[in-house]
């Protein structure tokens, strides 16, 4: 069965399911649809709609893609500190997590919703970031129905692509080549001492071509991206790369350096026009290519706002309770969504999980969010 | 001042009820030494201290870490990445620095050096603004659910900005104050103690020990060392040894560093590789890659074909040291017959070795 075929068949059950009322009506898929790639970008250091929507200059980018699409500007958005805020859009349930818990949740993510339902090999499904450690925590839940054999493939840009790390590697030269010979030894040698990592033949191509494509990466220069927000440019400039080499399903953007805001306002503005360009030149890598533009949707929002008034360092800070903290703007723009629509109308944050679930046909069982309404053409 | 628990009998009022044993005295086997090692330095044994250790009696080990600089190091660099202040966050300033030799000389306790730490330059560019630095205070120091509270967050912000405000009970106007009531607070050591606990044993504590040991820690600041011994020496350490888990990257990075090159990686090296490996959810092929970047650089002292007398004895002798067994029947058998191969070089086994799952746990 082909993945398109196993789609197919997973829509006609969920709605079968649904009529027979097997199943919540949420968990149905969108009517049969173009979208076939999906790419979500979590803004997740904290923006608020006033410098963005509110001050067009800084986000041409934003606001030639934002109409082609529909904008929701009154997304709920809970103040759960950035990981948890952004695991909760990944995971459609408000996930009250330490500001700097290191661990993986409980509930199964977006991620894991999609590879299983829709059976995606893992280099189908991706998140580029730029927030470290912690970020790599979204890829996937310790959810014993789900969890690490369905996460995604997770890369944080600023941490591989750095010009110290390719130094280090420099050091030690290049790899010698093995030829079939010494291959098959090795197969050989370590087949003996059994796969505990379970992994099939499959598994061990998949990282091969994941082994390439970091290699090529750290060639291609994105370790020369510097300056104010560099991570986050990283983590476009890797996404489109990914996007160019997988071609995966589902890709999902994390960018922190917003948070900057904290300490200066006028870094935060740069940070943002700076992610604008990064975003642009992302969206027009879809837009160029064929297959991609009629093919692939975008889901764009912050993880919550932040404070209505400056702080005394003349910075940000996200913890006043205002409808700039707790209400931002969402962005999705597809080949199966209605145009230049403003819905003023409340979402919430967790939506983008069920939406993004119903566009790719899988179910999010345990989300708690809804579908978007006014959305679709 | 310490306790002084240095007697069996001492030892025994800190382990948990029915869990008590004298000192584990059943000589280590290189399985065990290399855990413990990995447990208390964040690196596997050198071959000179294989030579010393193995066959010798847990405590010993343990008795002869804990008074060390390398040991409180590791400890340190554990509450440090707790925190998550690694990379560009890690404190520099004299006060932290000095943490370890002071740890290791005992004239400064567990809870003081995770009070330095938390009035650092670095934790409050970690966590600016007074909603996240409040949040993290209460998180990471009491283990409080601060969605919970909100009335004493908003509390603890207003102290933060030089507000006189009472939080959790007691009284401040500044944010070193948040960072001291916090210290002092009763749910601090117990929150401390839980978490290492779980981090030496793999397994949560129960009620009534970790009420003791939070007496303890509360009556004598300095007793943590005499705590963690007292935790090595038991049974659920005993337990823990049974068990393998993946290795985080960082242990990943120091492990390879001492297996392959024979030091430990520099602090440049560690945070560079551990930064990237952290960087990906499945850290596998790039572990792979940095092993065989190693293996092939010409750095690591690999002895040639010709050089190896007995490959039975060489391949078994990797095992022991790299993986801390004996290799099994099936396992000498594939490796040396792979090994008569002239396509396999010894770096061949080696990564063979080193690129499997079971390497990477302990």
């Amino acid at each position: 069965m082909t993945i398109l075929d196993r789609r197919r068949f997973l829509q006609a059950g969920a709605w079968s399911a649904s009529v027979l009322g097997l199943a919540p009506l949420g968990a149905q898929a969108f009517p049969r649809n173009r979208t076939q790639r999906l790419i979500v970008v979590a803004m997740a250091g904290g923006v608020r709609t006033r410098e963005t929507f509110g001050t067009p200059d800084n986000v041409p980018n934003l606001m030639r893609i934002a109409q082609q699409g529909v904008v929701y500007p009154r997304a709920r958005a809970s103040n759960l500190g950035h990981f948890g805020a952004t695991l909760s859009i990944f995971t459609g349930i408000s996930e009250a997590r330490g500001i700097r818990d290191n661990a993986r949740g409980t509930d199964p993510t977006l991620f894991e919703y999609v590879r299983k339902d829709l059976g995606l090999a893992a280099s189908e499904v991706w998140v580029s970031t730029s927030g470290g450690v912690q970020e790599a925590n979204v890829s996937y839940s310790l959810h014993p129905d789900y969890g690490a054999r369905y996460g995604a493939n997770t890369l944080d840009g600023d941490g591989l692509f750095n010009a110290e790390f390719k130094h280090l590697l420099d050091t030690y030269g290049r790899p010698a080549e093995m030829d079939a010979d010494e291959l098959a030894l090795l197969q050989k040698m370590r087949a003996s001492m059994g796969s505990q990592d379970g992994s099939s033949h499959e598994d061990a191509d998949a990282a091969a071509r994941v082994e390439r494509f970091l290699m090529d990466e750290l060639r291609r220069g994105t370790q020369d991206l510097k300056g104010l927000g560099a991570a986050d440019a990283k983590a476009f400039r890797v996404a489109r790369n990914l996007l160019a080499v997988f071609r995966p399903r589902f890709l999902a953007i994390v960018a922190r350096d917003a948070d900057q805001a904290h300490g200066s306002f006028n870094n935060y503005v740069q940070i943002l026009r700076r992610n604008d360009e990064m975003l642009g030149e992302l969206w027009d890598a879809v837009q160029s290519d064929r297959e991609l533009a009629d093919s692939t949707a975008l889901l764009l929002l912050p993880e919550f706002g932040r404070d209505a008034d400056l702080n005394s360092r003349r910075g940000l800070d996200h913890g006043d309770g205002s409808d700039d903290l707790n209400y931002v703007s969402l962005v999705c723009v597809g080949p199966d969504f209605l145009r230049g629509e403003s819905v003023q109308e409340e979402v919430r944050t967790i939506d983008v999980c069920n939406t993004a679930c119903a566009l790719m046909g899988a179910e999010p069982r345990y989300a708690r969010g809804k579908r978007l309404p006014r959305l679709m053409a | 001042m310490e306790l002084g628990l240095e007697s069996p009998s001492d030892v025994r009022r800190l382990l948990p009820p029915g869990g008590a044993q004298e000192p584990a005295r059943a000589p280590l086997d290189p399985g065990s030494l290399r855990c413990l090692f990995l447990d208390l330095f964040g690196r596997p044994p050198f071959e000179a201290e294989r030579a010393i250790w193995i066959g010798k009696p847990r405590s010993e080990v343990v008795d002869s870490a804990l008074g060390t600089l390398e040991f409180w190091r590791t400890w340190l660099d554990e509450q440090l990445f707790y925190f998550l202040l690694i990379d560009n966050f890690r404190p520099a300033t004299e006060g932290v620095q000095a943490l370890p030799a002071q740890l290791a000389e005992g004239s400064i306790g567990a809870l003081e050096a995770l009070h330095r730490i938390c009035l650092s330059s670095s934790f409050d560019r970690r966590n600016p603004g007074p909603d996240t630095f409040v949040t993290v205070v209460m998180e990471q120091l009491l283990g409080l659910e601060v969605q919970r509270i909100t009335r004493e967050l908003e509390i603890g912000k207003k102290v933060y900005d030089g507000g006189r405000g009472t939080f959790l009970g007691r009284s401040g106007s500044s944010q070193a104050d948040v960072v001291h009531i916090a210290i002092e607070d009763r749910r601090a050591p117990r929150h401390l103690l839980s978490r290492e606990y779980e981090r030496w044993t793999r397994q949560a504590p129960s009620e009534q020990d970790l009420s003791a040991w939070s007496t303890v820690l509360e009556r004598d600041p300095l007793a943590m060392r005499s705590i963690l011994r007292a935790w090595l020496l038991s049974r659920a350490y005993d337990a823990r040894l049974g068990t393998r888990v993946p290795q985080p990257n960082r242990l990943f990075i120091r492990a390879l560093y001492v297996d392959l090159l024979g030091r430990v990686p520099d602090e440049g090296e560690a945070e560079r590789l551990r930064s990237a490996l952290d960087g990906l959810a499945n850290s596998g092929p790039l572990r792979s890659l940095v092993a065989r970047l190693m293996l092939d650089s010409g750095k690591v002292p690999l002895p040639g074909r010709s050089s190896i007398p007995d490959a039975t004895a060489w391949i078994a002798g990797l095992f022991e040291r790299l993986l801390g067994r004996s290799p099994r029947a099936a396992e000498l058998a594939a490796f040396c017959e792979a090994f008569a191969d002239p396509a396999c070089r010894p770096a061949t086994v080696m990564y063979a070795i080193i690129s499997h799952p079971e390497y990477q746990t302990w």
